[in-house]
């Protein structure tokens, strides 16, 4: 009477409850498992834990149910370090994304071990918290957007990088920098005047800004006539594609520049992009973009160049201007 | 009393190569979550009591703590500590993104408790290892505030000897320095240093040391 009223109270559970023994073996599954799921208990009872969810055997989930069990030691897997490591869905029978995840494993039972599994589904705090993420990072643009141009300043794309760059790494996704200069613009500045400077560095970044295909993608006045863009997981050949829009808008201002060869005001691009094996931290992934800046600058101007270590077909591939 | 509370410099040295191993197996768990190179050493080792260690770690540092509770062959509390400020830079590190506030938010003390939960795990299966003994313990509970408060939230009136570790824990080039104090009764004091005196006279006799 009483092992039946244990197990009502378990089906009853609002969160998901697995055991298994000193095997391995499922010994409990739960009807909020089997409402997420989509697996009845009947079809997990009695089978191998890692063979009914292959993946985790290498995971933390394995590391540490192999921890209560063989060393009686409990264990908490927190939402933030590993999003959704069980396929649970809000629906199963048309699986949309995972449920967010807390999970707890702990050792049961003296002489003869078992372990007690309980997920928690915390996908709405999940979705809050991620609200208040996106909010602060507005405020954090705006706080922190260049007064000249409206694009992000300095201080923000050191922000932005640090954030991009760690989230690049942990996706294993790559992440493109794009250096940009706008060319002669000293000699514009005494040609022209420093207010007539200023109005040309404004539409220069307006037209780049709007010639960014995404909206993940950011514009910075990195200084002075420098600008560049951060574009998340982006691969160096799209990346490359991204720069010559970028120097086609500019070209297409045709802002009248007397002082300089072509007669307008035009920007030179150098392009990095994050390569695991070759880059350690994001200064190299800089100091690559300046590297194939100063190539194009080089090479005449107006023009793309990329990083030969994160590209190297770019050392054969024809020049990118007209 | 005294002879219970000073460790030699053999004993010191035996226990840090053992804690180094255990946290060594930390490391590793916490480079494979966030693909990254985490490196985590102890090199520092000393026992001392409950009210020196609040002392020496400081009245005006605000600290954070992560605190498991064990019972079964001894009962003992283990806590990890950091500055406040540290374990901003650990979540932001961690985790990938912070949001700009005065104190962590509900996932990232969550965050910061399954970090705890790790290295007190990898510390606390090495001495169950060389006590061969089990112990049971609780899940993690993340506290912030003095090093009085996080090192007797209780307010007990007792003094108990601790086993204080230092922890520097490297991430990104960032260098963290960190504490892990386990709270002991007279009766663990004695078996861990009876444990180490028989793992040192092992080491002497050629045979292999107990890890993880």
């Amino acid at each position: 009477m009483k092992d039946k009223l244990l197990l009502d109270a378990f089906s009853a559970l609002s969160l998901g409850v697995i055991v298994v023994d000193a095997n391995y073996r499922i010994t409990l599954w739960n009807a909020w498992l089997e409402t997420h799921t989509g697996r009845a208990a009947g079809d997990t009872l009695g089978q191998d834990f890692f063979s009914v969810f292959p993946d985790l055997r290498h995971h933390r989930v394995g590391v540490a149910l192999t921890q209560a069990i063989s060393h009686n030691l409990p264990a908490l897997l927190s939402q933030s370090l590993h999003r959704s490591p069980f396929p649970l869905f809000a629906d199963p029978r048309q699986p949309g994304p995972r449920l967010s995840q807390a999970v707890t494993i702990v050792p049961l039972g003296s002489s003869e071990r078992y372990g007690l599994i309980q997920i928690v589904d915390v996908s709405l705090a999940v979705r809050r918290e991620s609200l208040l993420r996106e909010q602060a990072h507005v405020l954090l643009s705006q706080s922190l957007s260049d007064g000249l141009t409206g694009v992000g300043n300095r201080r923000y794309f050191d922000v932005c990088i640090d954030k991009e760059w760690r989230a690049s790494k942990r996706n294993n996704k790559s992440l493109s920098l794009l250096l940009v200069d706008v060319d002669y613009f000293k000699r514009y500045n005494d040609r022209y005047g420093h207010q007539q400077g200023d109005l040309c560095l404004q539409q220069v970044a307006t037209a780049m800004r709007n010639a960014l295909p995404r909206s993940s993608d950011l514009l910075f006045r990195y200084g002075g006539e420098e600008f560049c863009a951060l574009l998340p997981e982006m691969r160096s050949a799209d990346a490359v594609e991204v720069a010559e829009k970028l120097r086609a808008s500019v070209q297409s201002l045709a802002l009248p520049h007397a002082n300089a060869p072509a007669g307008i005001v035009s920007v030179s691009l150098g392009v990095a992009s994050h390569n695991q094996r070759s880059h350690t931290d994001y200064g190299q992934l800089i100091q690559a973009a300046d590297d194939a800046l100063y190539e194009a600058k080089h090479a005449g101007r107006n023009i793309v160049r990329a990083s030969v270590s994160a590209w190297p077909e770019s050392l054969t591939s024809p020049a990118h201007d007209k | 009393m005294i002879d219970e509370m000073s460790m030699s410099e053999l004993e010191a040295d035996s226990l840090m190569e053992i804690f180094n191993i255990g946290v060594g197996h930390a490391a590793a768990a916490m480079s494979s979550i966030v693909n990254e190179e985490v490196r985590m050493s102890v090199p520092s080792i000393r026992i001392t009591t409950r009210s020196e260690a609040a002392d020496e770690l400081g009245a005006g540092l605000s600290l954070c703590g992560i605190s498991q509770q064990y019972k079964g062959a001894y009962a003992t509390e283990a806590i990890l500590m950091f500055p406040e400020r540290a374990s901003f830079e650990i979540v932001r590190m961690m985790v990938g993104d912070l949001i700009p506030a005065d104190e962590l938010g509900e996932m990232e003390r969550e965050a910061m408790c399954e970090i705890g939960n790790i290295v007190l795990n990898a510390c606390v299966g090495t001495l169950a290892n060389m006590f061969q003994k089990e112990l049971e313990g609780s899940l993690p509970v993340f506290r912030v505030g003095s090093s009085e408060q996080i090192l007797n939230p209780g307010h007990d009136n007792a003094d108990p000897s601790v086993l204080m570790l230092r922890i520097d824990f490297s991430l990104e080039r960032q260098q963290i320095e960190g504490y892990l104090a386990f709270i002991l009764d007279m009766s663990a004091l004695r078996d861990l240093r009876e444990q180490v005196r028989l793992y040192i006279a092992r080491l002497e006799s050629g045979m292999a040391p107990d890890g993880l």
